[in-house]
């Protein structure tokens, strides 16, 4: 058994690159969506009919397709040639994830007391400065862990995208087994550094949300 | 003197149902005026109407002279009218001082060393000087409400609007408030109360106005409508909260 696993650091670079892969989309991936998530929203709490409605229904559909069907139809239904590997995965993610992410800034938002709002606009503020200097920074310290649990599930996610063949760190391990046939311990290597990426993450968050508490001053 | 307020036949709907029907309220300046009644009346909704949180339907609000409806600043115009709120609604993310700079220093009323002056001399004023840089969530109810009151004033209001200002608060807390609008009145603010302190509104207003349904009932001196309420509906309402 210990011999089984002696090689493994033969494997530790290629894997690594493919992390570096995993971790580029995720981050891009959740910066745009997170972008594209404010927008969303913003559309959603408008009070335009219109606009409102683009928004329900993009949250929808995206939210109703599974992520692997989206990524096969994006690049070989709609992308094909026309964008490298690398882009149409994150785009493909920040699509999936921008979803998620309008629902949890409409949820932080909306769960704010409309007192908060009507005693700022009473004061004579106006409504972007009331949502900037009041609404938002409590609705942003309530969004947090769902922000993070939405950066963990996305940086999952990006396994599912190995269907479009970017060599990302699970594309990577399945690369090396199409070799070795040793898929017992790529796997576990794999999901071992995934775990470790993703422990680090929830440690992180759980001191940002410490920091950011003001209940307990 | 001369009016503040003048509201005439206002007529304010929520959907289908009226909850403000032909009311006309003339406030003068340094007047303090009770509006009380029974739950659902529409004390709260008309005073919410005078800083327009809420838009009128039908009549006409004048406040300072203007006809709120046409005022285009609405900003500008709210910060002349200060609101306390039945649940407080301070800030949680700021300190009881940012709590009362962060508008004047915002909309640049005063600069930042004039708004935390005049924030101290108010904390004086309500009594919670050694407050200044706790956050709201160690305060009780009482202490709230009156640093929600010293933030209001800090705006230097011309009117101060109370909505139901001790409703939330447990009873020993309740003296603590009333003293502070008080003095607030005694030093010449115009104030415009919806309580249910039937004591407040008999020692400190100069008018007490009887809501219900949509309408003012019954109007006079603390005295005239305490002692010899005219209507049966203001006696029966007088009765059941004495």
């Amino acid at each position: 058994m210990l011999d089984y696993f002696s090689d493994c650091w033969k494997y530790l670079p290629s894997l690594l690159g493919g992390l570096k892969l995993t971790l580029i989309i995720a981050v891009v991936g959740i910066a745009l969506a997170i972008v594209l998530g404010i927008l969303l929203c913003a559309f959603s709490i408008s009070g335009i009919f219109v606009l409102e409605k683009i928004a329900g229904i993009y949250i929808t559909v995206v939210r109703g397709i599974p992520l692997m069907i989206l990524a096969l139809f994006m690049y070989f239904g709609v992308i094909k040639n026309s964008l490298d590997l690398l882009p149409s995965a994150i785009i493909i993610l920040a699509i999936n994830a921008s979803a998620y992410m309008a629902e949890i800034f409409r949820a932080g938002i909306q769960a704010i007391d409309f007192g908060q709002t009507e005693a700022a606009r009473s004061l004579g503020l106006s409504y972007f400065q009331a949502m900037y200097k009041i609404i938002l920074p409590q609705a942003f310290k309530i969004m947090i862990p769902s922000l993070m649990n939405q950066f963990i599930s996305s940086l999952k996610d990006t396994a599912i995208l190995s269907a479009i063949s970017v060599n990302e760190l699970t594309m990577t391990a399945k690369v090396i087994i199409a070799r070795n046939y040793n898929a017992f311990e790529l796997y576990s290597y794999a999901a071992i550094i995934y775990l470790i990426v993703i422990a680090l993450l929830t440690y992180l968050s759980k001191r940002v949300e410490r920091k950011l508490s003001y209940d307990k001053r | 003197m001369s009016a503040i307020i003048e509201a005439l036949h206002i007529r304010k709907l929520f959907g289908d149902l009226e909850v403000l029907r032909d009311m006309s309220v003339t406030v003068e300046e340094g007047e303090v005026v009770c509006l009380i009644g029974p739950s659902g009346s529409g004390k709260s909704t008309f005073l919410r109407c005078l800083n327009r949180l809420e838009n009128i339907q039908g009549g006409t609000i004048k406040v300072l002279g203007e006809d709120i409806s046409a005022i285009k600043e609405v900003n500008r115009f709210r910060a002349n009218i200060g609101m306390v709120f039945q649940h407080f609604n301070l800030f949680p993310n700021y300190s009881v001082l940012g709590n009362m700079t962060l508008a004047p220093v915002t909309l640049k009323k005063y600069r930042r060393q004039e708004a935390v002056k005049k924030a101290e001399e108010l904390l004086l004023q309500v009594g919670l000087s050694d407050k200044r840089d706790v956050y709201p969530v160690t305060l009780s109810g009482g202490q709230k409400q009156r640093v929600a009151i010293a933030r209001a004033l800090e705006m230097n209001p011309k009117i101060m609007l109370f909505d139901e200002p001790t409703s939330a608060l447990d009873p020993e807390m309740v003296g603590e408030v009333l003293d502070v609008m008080r003095k607030l009145a005694q030093q010449g603010m115009t104030m415009v109360v919806v309580t249910h302190e039937m004591g407040f509104a008999r020692d400190v207003a100069d008018r007490v106005i009887f809501m219900d349904n949509g309408y003012i009932v019954e109007e006079g001196t603390p005295r005239e409508l305490f002692e010899h309420p005219r209507t049966e509906r203001c006696q029966a309402f007088l009765s059941s909260v004495q």
